[in-house]
C-alpha cells in the first residue's frame, strides 16, 4: 500500500529523446515543406487546447467524484491529480500565442470594415484577450494546486479536515471550471470563426475534454498497471471506468449531433458556413471523427466482459483519444489554417512533442508522494469495491 | 405414500443463507431452486446461473427497430410521396435520427421485458399460490431434492450443523 | 463491500426484514387517515375543474385560449414542457443513478418513477386537446390512408409523438418490472377478499427463485441502460420543438442539453415535494431520511447552476452573435413587458440552486419543501418567457401582440396539478410507495446496524 511511483532514468531518456527528435522533425517539416504560419501556429494552439483539455478534465473527473462523495475512484484519484500538473505549463504555451495572434486570430486584424466584428471588439481585443487568458489560468492553477496540496498533506496526515476540504475545493472547482471552460472555448475555438456562433460549443468542448481525460486516465492505469503498479486494481474499478467512457462518448455524440443538427435543419447562412466549410474540404475527416468517437466506444464497450478487460478498454481508449484530437483538429484547424490544413508530418510531429512533454510533466507529479493515498477515509471502500 | 419431492431449508438471513447453499453444494445435493425476499448477491455465482442472455434480445431488436424505422421513413420520404419539406432534402438522414433512436428503444425495452416474462415464467393468474407466504417477507428458503429418498431432513440437519436454520421440513 | 463509516445510515433504526415489510404495506392494508381524504377532496376538486375546461375547450373550440395570429403557442405548450420535464426526474433516479450504483436511490425510486408516469400522462393530454378537431388526432400516426398522406417525419411535432409514447411505454414497463416483486409482497400478506385476487392476477406469480431474480436483476439494469438515453433524447426532442425553428432566442443550438438539465432541475424539485409531504403522512422517516434530502437537493445544485450556466450563455451569445434580431428578443425579455417574468425565472431558479451551497439550509426539510415549490414555479416561467417573449415579438414589428391567458387556460393547468395529485394520493394507498426488495437488499450494507445480525449473534 505505500506504492510509489518511480520516474525511473529509462523513462526520463526516452521522453527527452522522443521530445528532441520530434521537435526536429517538426523543424525539418517546416523548413522542407514551407507551411505558412497559420498552420504553424494553429498546431501550436491545437496542441496546447487538446493537452490542457486533458488536464482540466482530469480536474473535472476528480471534482465530479468528490461531490459525490464516490468511493471506488479513491484507488486511482492520484491519476488524475498527477495530470493537472500540466496546467502552468499549458499558460505559458497559451501565452505564447501572443506572436502568432495575427496569424490565426482574424479578427485581431483585419483590414477594412466589418460590421460584425466592430460589433465584437469590446470582447474580442488583445488586452482583453490575454487578460482572460491570465484570469482563467489563475484560477484552473490555484484549485490544481490546492487540490494536489491537499492529496499530499493526506499522506502524511488522517486529519479528517483535509478529506472535507476537498468536496469545497471540488464544489468551487466545479462553478469555476463549467464557467471558465466556456468562456475560453469561446475565446480560443470559437472566435477563430468570428462570424460564426453556437450556444452550445463551450458544452461541446467540456464534454471533448472530459472524454479526452477519462480515456486517458485508463491508458495511464493500463501502463502503470503494466509496470507493475496498482496491483489492486481490480476488473470491477475497470468496469467502471470503461462504463464512463462508454456514457460520456454517447453523450459526446449526443452534443455533436444536436449542434450539427439544429444547424443543419435551422438552414440560416450564417451558421451554416462553419458545416459548409468542414463538409466541402474535409469531408473524410469529418466522418471519420463522428465514427470513431461514437461507432468505436459505443461496440467497442457496449458488452460486460469487454468493460472489464483492461488491455481491450484501453485499446478503445487510445482510438478514441486519437478520434478527439481529429476533432479538435476539425474545430481548430479550418478557422485558423484555411485552405493550408492538412494532418501531414507537422501535425504528427507536434502533437508527438506535446505528448512527451505532458507525460514528462504527469510523470514527474506523479512520482511526489505515494501512489494510492493511504489515508482517504474512502480508500477501503474503493479497495473492497464491487461491481 | 409418495415420497416428498423436496425438502424446504428455512433462514432468516442471507449470510446462513449462503453458508448452507455453499455446503449443500459441497456435499453434492441437489439444490432444485433458492426462494429469496430480494435478490441476494452472490447465490447467482454459487448456483452457477448463466448469466441471461435477455441483454442479447434487447441488442437484436434494438437494431430491428432501428432498421424498421430507418428503412420506413426512407421508403416514405423518397419512394412514396417524396415531398420538399422546408427546403430539406427527401433522404433527411438528420431528421430520421430522432424516430429511429426512440423506435430502437421501444423495441429493445419491449423485448427484453417480454423475454423476461416468457423466461421467467411470469403470467398472471389468479390462483397462484406461493410455495410459502413468508418468502416475500423476511424467509429465505432452499428447496432440496429428495432424490427419492435419498436426501431426508435429518441429512441436511446435520450437514448443515452449525449454520442457523429455522426449519426443515418436507 | 465495504462501506465507510463516514456515510450515514440510508435506513435509520434496527429494522428487520419484517419491519420493513409492515412498514412499507401499512398503507394498502390500513385505512386512510384523514390527512389523505382532505388531500385528494382538494386535488379531486381541481381535477373536476380542469375536466370541465377540458370539455369547454373541446366542444366550444381554440378560441376559448388567449392564443392570438401572432403568439400561437402559450400556456398550453408551456404547461406541457413543464410537466415532461418533472417526469424526467423519475427516469433519472431509476435509470441513472442506478447505472452510477447510487444505493440511495432504493427508497425513492418507486415514487419518483410513479410521478414520472403521472407526468407524462398530464403532459399527453395537452397534444390531444389542443387539435382543433381533437377526434382526429390518430391522423398523426403514420397508417396507410385513403388521403394517401404520410406524417411529416420532419417534423418535430411528429418526433415528439413516438418519443413521448416510448417514454411511456418504457417508463410503465420499469416501473411495473421493478412493482411485481413488491406486488407480491402484498398478495402474501393479504389473506382473503377481493384485493387479495387482484393483486394476485397483478403479482404475475411471482415466487422469489434466485433465477427468476437473476433475470429481473439484469432486466432492470438493461432498461435502465436504455432508459437513460431515452430520457436525454425525449426532453431534447421537446426542446427540438423551439430549436429548429429560427425564431431569435428559440433557434439555439444550446436547447436539448439546456433543457434536459432543467427537466431534471424541476423533476427532482417535484419528488422534493412529493416526498417531503409523503415521509411525513406515511412515517416513512426512517427510510427517507434527511441524507436523501440532501442527495437530491445536491442534484438540485448541480442541475441548477447547469441552467444558470445557460443563461449566461444565450445572454452573452445574443450580444456576440452580433445578430440585431438576437440582441431584441434579450432586451425585450429582460425589460421588455414580460420582463417580471423573466425575473421570476431567474430569481427562482439561479438563486434558488445557489442558496443550496449552504449546507444548513441542505438539510432543513421545511426549507427545502418551500424551495422545492419555488423552482418549480421558476421552470414554469423559464418554459412560458422562452415560448410567449420569442412568439410575441419577432421579426415583423406590425406583428407584435400581447398575450393574455384565459380562465379555461388557468383551468387546465389547474386540472393538471389536480390529475397529478388525485393519482398519486392514489397510487400510495394501491401500490407500496417505497420499493421493498430493494430497500430490504441494502439494509444490511447500508442501514443502521440491523435487528437481525443482533439476534444472530444473539
Amino acid at each position: 500500500m505505500e506504492e510509489q511511483f518511480i520516474f525511473r532514468k529509462q523513462y526520463r531518456n526516452i521522453l527527452i529523446v522522443l521530445m528532441v527528435v520530434a521537435f526536429l522533425v517538426a523543424l525539418t517539416a517546416v523548413f522542407a515543406f514551407r507551411p505558412g504560419a497559420s498552420r504553424i501556429w494553429a498546431n501550436i494552439l491545437l496542441n496546447n487546447q487538446f493537452f490542457l483539455g486533458i488536464a482540466l478534465g482530469a480536474a473535472f473527473f476528480i471534482a465530479v467524484n468528490r461531490v459525490a462523495m464516490s468511493g471506488w475512484h479513491t484507488i486511482i484519484q492520484r491519476l488524475p491529480e498527477a495530470m493537472t500538473s500540466f496546467i502552468p505549463v499549458a499558460f505559458i504555451l497559451m501565452l505564447l500565442i501572443f506572436f502568432g495572434m495575427n496569424s490565426i486570430y482574424h479578427w485581431s486584424h483585419y483590414e477594412g470594415y466589418d460590421e460584425v466584428l466592430e460589433g465584437k471588439k469590446a470582447w474580442l481585443n488583445i488586452p482583453f484577450f490575454f487578460t482572460r487568458i491570465v484570469l482563467y489560468f489563475t484560477g484552473w492553477i490555484a484549485f490544481t494546486w490546492m487540490m494536489r496540496k491537499n492529496s499530499e498533506s493526506l499522506m502524511i496526515s488522517s486529519d479528517l479536515k483535509y478529506h472535507n476540504r476537498r468536496k469545497i475545493f471540488a464544489g468551487l472547482y466545479l462553478v469555476f471550471f463549467a464557467i471558465t471552460v466556456s468562456a475560453s472555448s469561446w475565446d480560443w475555438i470559437m472566435s477563430l470563426d468570428p462570424h460564426w456562433y453556437s450556444t452550445i460549443f463551450g458544452w461541446y468542448v467540456l464534454i471533448s475534454m472530459f472524454v479526452t481525460s477519462l480515456a486517458f486516465i485508463i491508458i495511464l492505469a493500463w501502463f502503470l498497471k503494466r509496470a507493475g503498479y496498482l496491483t489492486q486494481l481490480r476488473d470491477d474499478h475497470v468496469h467502471d471506468l470503461a462504463i464512463l467512457l462508454f456514457a460520456f462518448s454517447i453523450f459526446w455524440s449526443y452534443e455533436w449531433y444536436a449542434e450539427y443538427f439544429l444547424i443543419w435543419y435551422g438552414h440560416l447562412p450564417e451558421e451554416t458556413t462553419y458545416y459548409i466549410t468542414r463538409l466541402n474540404e474535409y469531408k473524410a475527416i469529418f466522418y471519420l471523427n463522428i465514427g470513431i468517437n461514437f461507432i468505436v466506444p459505443f461496440f467497442g464497450l457496449i458488452r460486460v466482459r469487454s468493460k472489464r478487460n483492461l488491455n481491450w478498454v484501453a485499446m478503445v481508449a487510445t482510438v478514441v483519444i486519437i478520434g478527439h484530437w481529429i476533432d479538435y483538429w476539425l474545430m481548430i484547424m479550418p478557422g485558423a489554417a484555411g485552405g493550408d490544413s492538412a494532418i501531414g508530418l507537422l501535425e504528427i510531429s507536434m502533437t508527438i512533442l506535446y505528448a512527451g512533454l505532458f507525460i514528462f510533466v504527469l510523470f514527474r507529479s506523479l512520482a511526489r508522494g505515494l501512489l494510492i493515498i493511504k489515508n482517504d477515509p474512502l480508500l477501503d471502500e474503493s479497495l473492497s469495491y464491487e461491481s | 405414500m409418495d415420497s416428498p419431492k423436496y425438502i424446504s431449508v428455512f433462514f432468516d438471513d442471507e449470510d446462513p443463507l449462503r453458508e448452507a447453499v455453499r455446503k449443500l453444494l459441497e456435499s453434492k445435493e441437489t439444490i432444485i431452486d433458492v426462494m429469496t425476499p430480494f435478490p441476494v448477491h452472490g447465490i447467482d455465482k454459487l448456483l452457477s446461473i448463466k448469466r441471461s442472455r435477455i441483454p442479447i434480445g434487447g441488442f437484436i431488436f434494438g437494431i430491428l427497430g432501428a432498421t424498421l424505422a430507418f428503412g420506413f421513413m426512407t421508403w416514405v420520404f423518397t419512394v412514396s410521396y417524396p415531398l420538399i419539406i422546408g427546403g430539406k432534402p427527401f433522404f433527411a438522414v438528420p431528421s430520421f435520427i430522432p424516430i429511429t433512436f426512440e423506435m430502437t428503444v421501444l423495441f429493445s425495452g419491449l423485448a427484453m421485458a417480454a423475454a423476461f416474462f416468457v423466461r421467467s415464467k411470469l403470467k398472471p393468474d389468479i390462483r397462484f399460490n406461493p410455495v410459502e407466504e413468508r418468502i416475500t417477507d423476511n424467509m429465505f428458503v432452499i428447496l432440496v431434492d429428495t432424490g427419492n429418498g435419498n436426501t431426508t431432513p435429518q441429512k441436511i440437519r446435520s450437514i448443515l450443523s452449525g449454520i442457523k436454520t429455522l426449519e426443515i421440513r418436507e | 463491500m465495504f462501506q465507510s463509516p463516514l456515510r450515514n445510515p440510508l435506513i435509520k433504526g434496527k429494522k428487520s426484514y419484517q419491519d420493513v415489510t409492515s412498514q412499507l404495506l401499512d398503507p394498502m392494508v390500513n385505512k386512510a387517515g384523514k390527512l389523505w381524504y382532505m388531500g385528494i377532496t382538494l386535488s379531486g376538486g381541481a381535477m373536476m375543474f380542469g375536466l370541465f375546461m377540458i370539455f369547454w375547450t373541446i366542444w366550444q373550440g381554440i378560441g376559448t385560449w388567449g392564443e392570438n395570429r401572432t403568439v400561437g403557442w402559450a400556456l398550453e405548450i408551456t404547461t406541457f414542457v413543464w410537466w415532461i420535464g418533472i417526469g424526467h426526474a423519475g427516469t433519472f433516479i431509476s435509470a441513472i443513478l442506478l447505472l452510477f450504483r447510487q444505493r440511495w436511490r432504493n427508497s425513492i425510486n418507486r415514487s419518483a418513477e410513479a410521478m414520472t408516469l403521472i407526468a407524462v400522462a398530464c403532459a399527453a393530454l395537452f397534444p390531444l386537446i389542443h387539435l382543433g378537431r381533437p377526434l382526429l388526432t390518430f391522423f398523426i400516426f403514420p397508417y396507410p390512408n385513403t388521403r394517401l398522406l404520410w406524417v411529416n417525419f420532419n417534423s418535430p411535432l411528429v418526433w415528439d409523438v413516438f418519443a413521448i409514447s416510448t417514454y411511456f411505454t418504457i417508463s410503465l414497463i420499469f416501473w411495473y418490472v421493478g412493482l411485481i416483486p413488491d406486488i407480491a409482497t402484498l398478495r402474501d400478506k393479504l389473506t382473503k377478499g377481493i384485493k387479495k385476487s387482484v393483486y394476485n392476477f397483478l403479482s404475475f406469480s411471482w415466487k422469489g427463485s434466485a433465477r427468476d431474480w437473476h433475470r429481473h436483476e439484469i432486466t432492470s439494469i438493461m432498461l435502465a441502460a436504455i432508459a437513460t438515453p431515452l430520457v436525454l433524447s425525449v426532453h431534447s426532442i421537446v426542446s427540438m420543438d423551439f430549436a429548429t425553428s429560427i425564431l431569435p432566442g428559440w433557434h439555439t443550438t444550446i436547447f436539448p442539453p439546456y433543457f434536459v438539465a432543467g427537466a431534471i432541475f424541476s423533476g427532482f424539485a417535484m419528488v422534493l415535494t412529493l416526498l417531503i409531504i409523503t415521509r411525513k403522512a406515511l412515517g416513512l422517516e426512517d427510510f427517507i431520511t434527511i441524507e436523501h434530502v440532501e442527495s437530491m437537493n445536491k442534484i438540485l445544485i448541480a442541475t441548477g447552476s447547469i441552467v444558470g450556466l445557460a443563461y449566461i450563455t444565450e445572454i452573452f451569445m445574443s450580444w456576440y452573435s452580433g445578430v440585431e434580431y438576437e440582441h431584441y428578443a434579450l432586451m425585450n425579455r429582460v425589460t421588455g413587458p414580460y420582463w417580471w417574468a423573466y425575473w421570476i425565472m431567474v430569481i427562482c431558479n439561479v438563486g434558488s440552486a445557489q442558496i443550496l451551497w449552504i449546507k444548513k439550509l441542505r438539510t432543513n426539510l421545511w426549507f427545502t419543501f418551500f424551495l422545492s415549490i419555488i423552482i418549480n414555479i421558476g421552470m414554469w416561467f423559464e418554459r412560458f418567457v422562452i415560448i410567449v417573449t420569442s412568439l410575441h415579438r419577432d421579426f415583423l414589428t406590425s406583428s407584435w401582440t400581447m398575450y393574455k391567458p384565459t380562465i379555461v387556460e388557468y383551468g387546465l393547468l389547474i386540472g393538471t396539478l389536480g390529475i397529478f395529485f388525485t393519482a398519486f394520493l392514489l397510487f400510495i394507498r394501491i401500490f407500496p410507495v417505497i420499493s421493498i426488495f430493494e430497500v430490504k437488499s441494502i439494509l444490511k450494507t447500508e442501514g443502521a446496524y440491523s435487528a437481525n445480525k443482533e439476534l444472530n449473534h444473539g
